[in-house]
């Protein structure tokens, strides 16, 4: 396999801000995969420089979404690459610690980059490109309060890592060149659900399995909380009188906020729990580790 | 829990690697990676190569001190990838499975990198396009132990060091009852510049260093360096050297017993001393008196006895400073001396030396502490 260089690697200021807030989040080390695509661009091809042709292409990687988990669980087996986003590489989140590949950086970036099942295609072009990136995040020795966090991309090229810089895309005038290769993804939990009245559902049913009868009825059950106090039929509401527009509306955005209020209260719950079971998790390791 | 505390497991496996090391290493310091508790889970080792000392970090996970630990080479050594080393991938390593309750593992692995370390090295040497350097590795590469380490500035070979162990005699032995923890050495440094032309090859710089605790037997300071002669290579200055140094080690070594009959003519007319170096015999406490008046007499014997008279400091066990500590006299190197003199005879002179210097000594005393 041919280690194509990388010229270039964009990563999103929102992913980018997610990374760096969880694994400054975390009790301790974590790591995981980056997501994401990679284009050839020949357009981008303006420069002062005499040297450059103008047929020169330009790898760009894009790093969109990324997983992460404790550094002490090892990497999954990485999941099959979809049409909009391949795994590009992985990254590790080391506190206090030289930003520099560690031993066990160096094994995995080599065993990613050269596991050939892993490789992807750039979109417009026909070369293959492995999951070779790494990203390094570190933090500084001593504690300071404005720079907080350091980090550092490779590309893993033939045992070696190449250091490459890293530019953030963010909205707004300055980014509008990369608008050209931007590509939406986002990615909706899979329910095959559609809008329909309780009679309908009953006609389809009719030539599915039961298996999938239920399935349906529970996803339906799932949507219809969701859209509960948001039937469709009250739309027509809406086009009466102004009094009885505005008094609609009102309600309709009481509702909202009822609902957001309520689902707040869920996170809020939640997140008590998984505090809970962490500090648990977190006795028992102690435990283990004989520091009690 | 306390502030500050090593993780058990942890600190069983550090512990191990410090104590039973064959070579010293030293932490350099120890720090935490986890958010809130502060518990140390990663330290900079200090270990000696090459006659000089590489740092690698070695990071465990506090949250987890199961997990194996991860090592982060120097900043000079980003190609160093022991687990990758050439084409084939070797399956087995230190890292596999891990055993945290095991506290030998953590040295396992150390003694291991630094083993790959040093085939790293001398690889990377051995790509240097240097007529010269090639030359000398052909001829030294059958030494065991020989270690290398090239200095780069941009990228670019500056200099390579050689640190040759000489004499193929274990030291350590040599000296009965030694109490030495780690193998005594002696090394010759040999630094030459490459990726220079030069017309005439300039004499590499040359360095005898000894292991520390080698000092107590042999100072290798007062080993002079024979000159390095044109056109020599490391191979033949090797063998002159250690001709010098082992005949000067066997005279250092029989010195030993030179010290010995000192001390030992020295009892008969002090008494039993009641503090003695029994394996280097550099150093005899004796009791004297007097009349009334008892003191100690320290003796050091340099490793130029008996060239060189014992030193002699006499302290009181009567008298005390401002601060309570013991007065004790200078350093006493002035008196009648002969190196040709039997043992018995210098044990006399020296008595008789003291029952004088013993009187001066009282009154310098006296004068003291009024």
């Amino acid at each position: 396999m041919d280690d194509f260089p990388i010229d270039k690697i964009q990563i999103s200021g929102a992913t980018l801000a997610s990374l760096l807030h969880r694994s400054s989040a975390a009790a301790g080390d974590i790591h995981g995969y980056l997501f994401g695509y990679a284009t050839v661009s020949t357009s981008n091809s303006l420069s002062d420089h005499p040297s450059t042709t103008a047929a020169t292409s330009l790898l760009i990687a894009t790093i969109t979404s990324f997983i992460s988990l404790p550094s002490h669980l090892p990497l999954p087996p990485p999941p099959p690459a979809t049409n909009s986003t391949a795994l590009v590489g992985w990254f590790s989140a080391r506190r206090r610690t030289p930003l520099r590949p560690s031993l066990k950086d160096s094994t995995t970036s080599i065993s990613l980059s050269s596991s050939p099942t892993l490789a992807f295609t750039p979109q417009n072009s026909t070369i293959t490109l492995p999951p070779s990136l790494f990203l390094l995040i570190t933090t500084p020795f001593q504690d300071q309060l404005i720079h907080t966090h350091e980090y550092k991309a490779f590309q893993c090229k033939g045992n070696a890592f190449d250091p490459k810089s890293i530019s953030i895309v963010n909205i707004g005038p300055s980014f509008r060149s990369q608008y050209d290769s931007f590509s939406p993804n986002v990615q909706f939990p899979m329910m095959d659900c559609e809008l329909r009245g309780s009679n309908a559902m009953i006609e389809d049913s009719r030539g599915e399995s039961l298996a999938d009868g239920k399935r349906n009825l529970k996803d339906q059950k799932q949507l219809d909380t969701f859209s509960d106090g948001f039937e469709i039929k009250r739309l027509g509401k809406l086009m009466g009188s102004e009094a009885a527009y505005t008094d609609e509306l009102e309600d309709l955005y009481d509702k909202m906020l009822a609902k957001f209020d309520g689902l707040s209260k869920l996170v809020e719950q939640t997140n008590a729990k998984v505090l809970e079971q962490e500090n648990r998790n977190m006795k028992l390791r102690y435990r283990v580790a004989g520091l009690e | 829990m306390a502030i500050d505390t090593v993780p058990p497991l942890i600190n069983a496996q550090l512990t191990y690697l410090i104590t039973h090391s064959p070579f010293p290493v030293k932490v350099e310091q120890m720090w935490s990676g986890s958010k809130n508790p502060r518990l140390l889970d990663r330290f900079t080792l200090v270990i000696p190569y090459c006659l000089d000392y590489i740092r690698w970090d070695v990071i465990y996970n506090a949250m987890y001190p199961l997990a194996a630990p991860d090592v982060i080479f120097g900043p000079d050594d980003e190609s160093f990838q022991p687990y990758f080393g050439g084409n084939e991938k070797s399956s087995k390593n230190g890292l596999a499975d891990w055993n945290s309750k095991d506290p030998a593992r953590l040295l396992a692995l150390i003694l291991e990198l630094r083993a790959a370390y040093v085939a790293y090295q001398r690889r990377r040497i051995g790509e240097v396009d240097d007529e010269r350097l090639k030359f000398e590795i052909s001829t030294l590469v059958s030494r065991e132990g020989i270690e290398m380490y090239m200095s780069s500035i941009n990228d670019k070979p500056e200099e390579v060091k050689f640190a040759v162990p000489l004499l193929d005699i274990d030291l350590n032995k040599l000296v009965a009852g030694s109490t030495w923890r780690h193998p005594q050495k002696i090394r010759l440094q040999v630094i030459f510049p490459v990726g220079k032309k030069y017309s005439t090859p300039p004499a590499p710089r040359l360095k005898l260093i000894s292991s520390a605790e080698l000092k107590a037997l042999y100072s290798i300071e007062d080993f002079k360096l024979p000159s390095w002669l044109e056109g020599m290579c490391t191979a033949e200055y090797l063998i002159i050297v250690e001709e010098m140094l082992e005949s000067q080690i066997k005279n250092a070594v029989s010195s030993i017993e030179t010290r010995r009959k000192l001390i030992m003519a020295l009892a008969p007319i002090f008494g039993r001393p009641i503090e003695a170096d029994p394996v280097f015999c550099r150093k005899a406490t004796f009791l004297a008196s007097s009349g009334v008046f008892t003191f100690l007499v320290h003796f050091s014997l340099s490793l130029q006895f008996p060239k060189q008279p014992p030193a002699i400091i006499l302290q009181s066990s009567q008298h005390f400073n401002s601060y309570g500590v013991p007065i004790k006299s200078p350093n006493l190197t002035e008196y009648p001396w002969s190196p040709r003199w039997e043992p018995s005879k210098m044990a006399d002179r020296i008595f008789d030396f003291l029952v004088d210097e013993s009187l001066n000594f009282k009154k310098y005393c006296g004068q003291l502490i009024q």
